[in-house]
């Protein structure tokens, strides 16, 4: 836990270095938030609703989920991808702590600061929507919506660094990235709501790890879904965990081989 | 028992050609040809606790890969390694925590940070109690010198600067083994002495058992009494570094001076033969053991002789003479 903590510790010391870069990225986040709501409230225009939602609905959608999306996600993969295509991996592996517990305190103390920035200027935002912000607390939904995003950190934790594994195998990673990125968007309802779409595309996501992140806890503060849904989406969540940390674990061991050249 | 103690190891490397241009790429997507390299063929040594090794060869010679296989970073495709009874590509704990690797081109130390968080970073990784971080700590700072760079952002430290804060943050958890890749390259020749005049007593008051391998003749001939010469994956030579010479170095170097107004090159020509003339210094090339009456033959001539200095042929040029054979 101590190895943890110094590693965060001496991250978040990194990130402060770089305070302008972790700003300057905050300014295109609120922009894109801003252009959402633009655009809806332009397709609104004598609409009552769509989806389900009221355009005030809509607008809390955005706001929320994008505040949730802020905590979640990481830039993990890159890091990973870097150290193994530079070969910096080998100065971890000769150290007597496993790779995967460096990169992800490494990655939590590197990003901590840059999301809470991101949650500062997410909460900014909704503070300048708050005529139209809907409020809602029930403690029920609250707990399950907490799980909910500290489960979907993780998943997108680990989902990042599955993908910076690729690198054993092909050196850069970030066109696989990018597009695995948009389809994780498209699934979160991150650019609209799911439900919008054929209820095909619904059930799909919400078997997907991704709609937990964005759609499900956005729903779920807006109380359009049912408590049960989110619980079961908690289950969900925790499958997904153990699926991609047992894929981790065979794709590390399997990449690591080549990165040492075992059987050739 | 030895620290070390490599058998029959070999390694080999898989890659691919090629063909020039665009259209070879696209070919290569399809059908590549498959080439396997020896990087490393069959070689064995030992080395005993508290040695000091130089690892010698040229570039691709197989040095970097023995290293790694010797830190358990690469597996090998035969033969055994043993490092202070350990296999090293079982990465066990306790053998991790008595062994650093330091490569003149790849960094530990945290980039954007002082050096000072990396080692507190790996005081932790190590499990370094705190009093035994703080006691070494500010022995290494010490012995470097480099107490008001601590807290420099690395990346805006020298090269010399860098290397010896990682040097640093290799040596905090005291290892008994120690592997150099090069630690000196690129480094001015101040620097390049700092490094040299550290690892010489490093080794000599803590008794750790160290590998170095370096393109510089000056910190093999400075450093280390016994040499390995690897070349083409093979070890070619293993033993003291003075015995090379005498091994290989079948001729010695009379430099003679001459005084008044010098000679001509006919006059000397035959005492041997001639490496480099001027009418008032001249090397002359002999046979070993005729070196003596070479030199006497030369004082009893009616030459103005002036000095003669007996001189061993330097190990730079016994070295390339291995090489280029």
């Amino acid at each position: 836990m101590k190895k943890f903590i110094t590693i965060v510790k001496a991250f978040w010391q990194r990130a402060l270095t770089y305070r302008l870069t972790v700003l300057a990225y905050r300014i295109g986040e609120i922009g894109e938030t801003l252009v959402l709501i633009l655009m809806w409230s332009a397709i609104y225009d004598g609409q009552k609703v769509i989806g389900g939602l009221t355009l005030q609905e809509m607008i809390t959608y955005i706001l929320i989920g994008n505040f949730f999306n802020a905590i979640i996600r990481n830039f993990l993969s890159s890091v990973v991808a870097r150290d193994i295509k530079d070969g910096r991996l080998s100065m971890f592996l000769v150290k007597p702590m496993s790779y995967f517990n460096y990169i992800l305190s490494q990655e939590i103390g590197r990003i901590s600061l840059a999301t809470m920035m991101s949650v500062l200027s997410s909460a900014l935002v909704i503070v300048f929507f708050i005529d139209t912000f809907i409020w809602s607390f029930d403690i029920a939904y609250f707990l399950v919506i907490i799980a909910m995003v500290i489960l979907a950190f993780i998943t997108e934790l680990l989902l990042s660094y599955l993908i910076g594994l690729i690198a054993f195998w092909t050196d850069e990673v970030d066109g696989i990235y990018a597009t695995i990125d948009r389809i994780k968007k498209f699934f979160s309802g991150g650019y609209f709501p799911i439900n919008i779409l054929p209820l095909m595309f619904v059930q799909i996501s919400f078997a997907l790890p991704f709609s937990y992140s964005f759609f499900v806890p956005a729903q779920l503060y807006l109380k359009k879904l049912d408590l049960s849904v989110g619980l079961k989406g908690l289950l969900i969540q925790i499958v997904w965990i153990a699926i991609l940390y047992g894929i981790i674990k065979v794709v590390w061991n399997r990449g690591l081989k080549r990165y040492e050249g075992v059987g050739i | 028992m030895a620290d070390i103690e490599v058998k029959n190891l070999s390694r080999t490397y898989e890659y691919y050609r090629k063909q020039q241009g665009l259209l070879g790429s696209l070919k290569s997507l399809f059908y590549r040809e498959k080439l396997f390299a020896e990087a490393v063929k069959n070689i064995s040594f030992s080395i005993e606790s508290g040695e000091l090794i130089g690892f010698l060869g040229p570039n691709g010679a197989g040095k970097t890969t023995t290293l790694k296989m010797l830190s358990g970073i690469l597996h090998p495709t035969g033969g055994q390694v043993k490092v202070l009874g350990h296999i090293p590509t079982e990465r066990e704990k306790k053998y991790q925590k008595q062994f650093a690797l330091v490569m003149g081109h790849k960094n530990q130390l945290i980039q954007d940070l002082p050096a000072i968080e990396t080692f507190i970073v790996n005081k932790e990784i190590y499990e370094i109690s705190d009093k035994e971080f703080e006691e070494n700590l500010n022995e290494l700072v010490e012995l470097f010198g480099i107490k008001d760079i601590l807290d420099i952002q690395v990346r805006k430290l020298s090269l010399g600067q860098r290397m010896k804060c990682e040097l640093v943050a290799a040596l905090l958890h005291k290892p008994k083994v120690l592997f150099l890749d090069e630690p000196t390259i690129g480094l001015d020749v101040v620097a390049q002495k700092n490094i040299r005049d550290f690892i010489k007593k490093y080794n000599r008051e803590k008794k750790t058992t160290i590998i170095l391998t370096s393109h510089y003749m000056e910190d093999i001939k400075e450093l280390c009494e016994r040499v390995i010469i690897i070349n083409l994956g093979k070890i070619i030579y293993d033993g003291k570094l003075d015995d090379l010479i005498k091994k290989y170095a079948t001729h010695k170097l009379l430099k003679v001076v001459f005084n008044g107004n010098g000679v001509q090159q006919e006059e000397v020509e035959r005492f041997g033969e001639i490496d480099e003339f001027n009418p008032y210094i001249c090397t002359i090339k002999t046979k070993r053991n005729e070196a003596k009456n070479t030199a006497i033959a030369l004082l009893s001539s009616n030459l103005p002789v002036d000095d003669i200095i007996i001189d061993e042929i330097d190990v730079d040029d016994v070295i390339r003479q291995i090489f280029n054979s």
